[in-house]
């Protein structure tokens, strides 16, 4: 449902008239107060609600599954015609969808709902996007979203080709010391009883004016009765190793690469490999002798060869903060820690 | 903590019968045994009401499968030579817990000196994504006696 641009207040029409956006509109501007249907609203298109106006600039994009990025409608990134600033706006769009893990399949839901709850409890706190949710006229909840102005944390880490030695030693222990922080936030929200729901090397953003890492996006959810947090902590585990490792290793990246090839790909067993994602390496320290031995030992835990599990992001941050004196040490000695 | 006093969990699987009996031929016939038959859920997935259904709705389905559960556990129990008198059942939803959280709960402030639980037998990534409660109830209960039947 929308109206026309008659229902403007006068100082937000003549913003509008003399915007950029719509200068290149071959169409008036709709005026969205009910947005139910996302899908109808579209660029140079306002977005009313609590007495704001928000004008669609842009639609944010996301890859997933191996699928280039796509846009999401749902998403419009917006120019609040009062103030001037820019946000990012999410839709409601409720989907009910089944991931597989290895063998295994979890029901997941994408929740607007649980979204403005998490919203609501990060209010003000650092390493969370922040935002605020308000109704719209049919009772939609509409979040409003604070861009955070920086890099995927897994773009940043691939900002310099230094060897992985030099990139193990140098440029990994601060960003460590932050995707602890990134842990302590994921706790913060278990102890709370929500979970993050889509942890992923891409959800975690660096601000460029703080260097903070700050986790994004908090509209999905997961069933998992018996084990309500155990998908967060597996992705964190994933998470971890790929910084460790400065990627994903399979079988045929060692292949490739001049300094691991057969002799390295030999010394794989089974319980090396991912518990849950078959074909991912996760005993880094085969691959990168350099890896201290502790450090290795955590990741060992996301294995299939491990006979114990974290059960708690308390437990990885505790065994993280432990090791992570000596990735300093391990420039200097080659490491066998 | 009295041995005696018996918690067995149930629901609706072979293993969870199997732990039954096995509870049954071992206690059948000793005197001043009583055996509590509970029954715990999880609360609704996440979209459940979007269809427009209640929890109460979800309540009574799970309290109606439970009924069945508890009247063929009774059946087995009594062909063990078990009296109804010595058999209670109940039915719970576990409310921001989980299972085997519930199940203890309830040990401890019945007083339950011995729990027994079927054991499916998962694998190591099974159990790292969706939970064993039999191991659970192992690694978190204090002073009483778990029986995990296989």
């Amino acid at each position: 449902m929308y109206g026309t641009q008659e229902v403007l207040p006068p100082d937000i029409a003549e913003r509008l008239k003399f915007h950029r956006v719509t200068r290149s509109l071959r169409r008036p501007s709709r005026v969205f107060t009910d947005t139910s249907d996302f899908t109808a609203i579209d660029y140079g298109d306002i977005i009313a609600v609590d007495g704001r106006y928000f004008l669609v600039i842009a639609y944010t994009r996301e890859g997933r599954f191996g699928v280039d990025e796509q846009i999401k409608p749902w998403v419009p990134r917006v120019e609040n015609l009062a103030t001037g600033e820019t946000k990012i706006i999410k839709l409601v769009f409720h989907e009910t969808f089944d991931i597989t893990l290895g063998s295994f399949t979890i029901p997941c839901y994408r929740s607007p709902e649980k979204e403005a709850r998490v919203l609501e409890l990060v209010r003000g706190h650092p390493h969370f996007m922040q935002g605020e949710t308000v109704l719209d006229e049919a009772g939609n909840p509409v979040r409003i979203i604070d861009i955070v102005n920086g890099s995927r944390l897994d773009k940043v880490i691939h900002r310099n080709s230094t060897t992985h030695q030099d990139y193990f030693t140098r440029q990994l222990p601060p960003i460590l010391e932050q995707f602890l922080e990134c842990l302590q936030a994921i706790s913060f929200l278990h102890a709370h009883g929500f979970r993050h729901g889509d942890i992923r090397r891409d959800h975690i953003f660096v601000e460029r004016e703080t260097g903070l890492f700050k986790w994004i996006d908090f509209d999905y959810d997961f069933y998992l009765p018996e084990k309500p947090f155990a998908l967060d902590l597996f992705e964190l585990g994933n998470i971890l190793i790929y910084l460790s490792a400065r990627g994903n290793y399979y079988p045929r990246d060692i292949m490739n690469d001049p300094d691991m090839g057969p002799e390295v790909l030999e010394t794989i067993v089974p319980g090396d490999f991912s518990l849950l994602s078959k074909n991912r390496i996760v005993n880094l320290k085969k691959l990168f002798p350099v890896i201290p031995t502790r450090l290795n030992n955590i990741f060992l835990h996301f294995s299939q060869g491990t006979e114990v599990f974290y059960e708690t992001v308390d437990e990885l941050y505790d065994d993280l903060k432990a090791v992570l004196p000596l990735l300093g040490s391990a420039q200097k000695t080659g490491s066998q820690k | 903590m009295d041995w005696r006093k018996i918690l067995v969990a149930v629901d609706n699987t072979p293993t969870s019968e199997k732990a039954l009996r096995y509870a049954g031929a071992i206690v059948g016939h000793l005197p001043g045994v009583s055996l509590y038959l509970l029954h715990i859920y999880p609360e609704p997935p996440p979209d459940y009401y979007r269809s427009g259904r209640t929890l109460d709705e979800y309540k009574k389905e799970n309290e109606r499968q439970a009924q069945e559960i508890f009247d063929k556990a009774a059946a087995v129990l009594n062909s063990c030579g078990i009296d109804d008198q010595a058999i209670t059942s109940e039915c719970r939803m576990a409310i921001q817990k989980t299972i085997s959280q519930t199940i203890l709960d309830i040990q401890v402030r019945g007083g339950y000196g011995t729990v027994v639980v079927g054991k499916r037998g998962v694998s190591k990534a099974e159990e790292f994504l969706f939970g064993s409660i039999s191991n659970a109830l192992v690694h978190h209960s204090k002073d009483i006696a778990i029986w995990v039947v296989g």
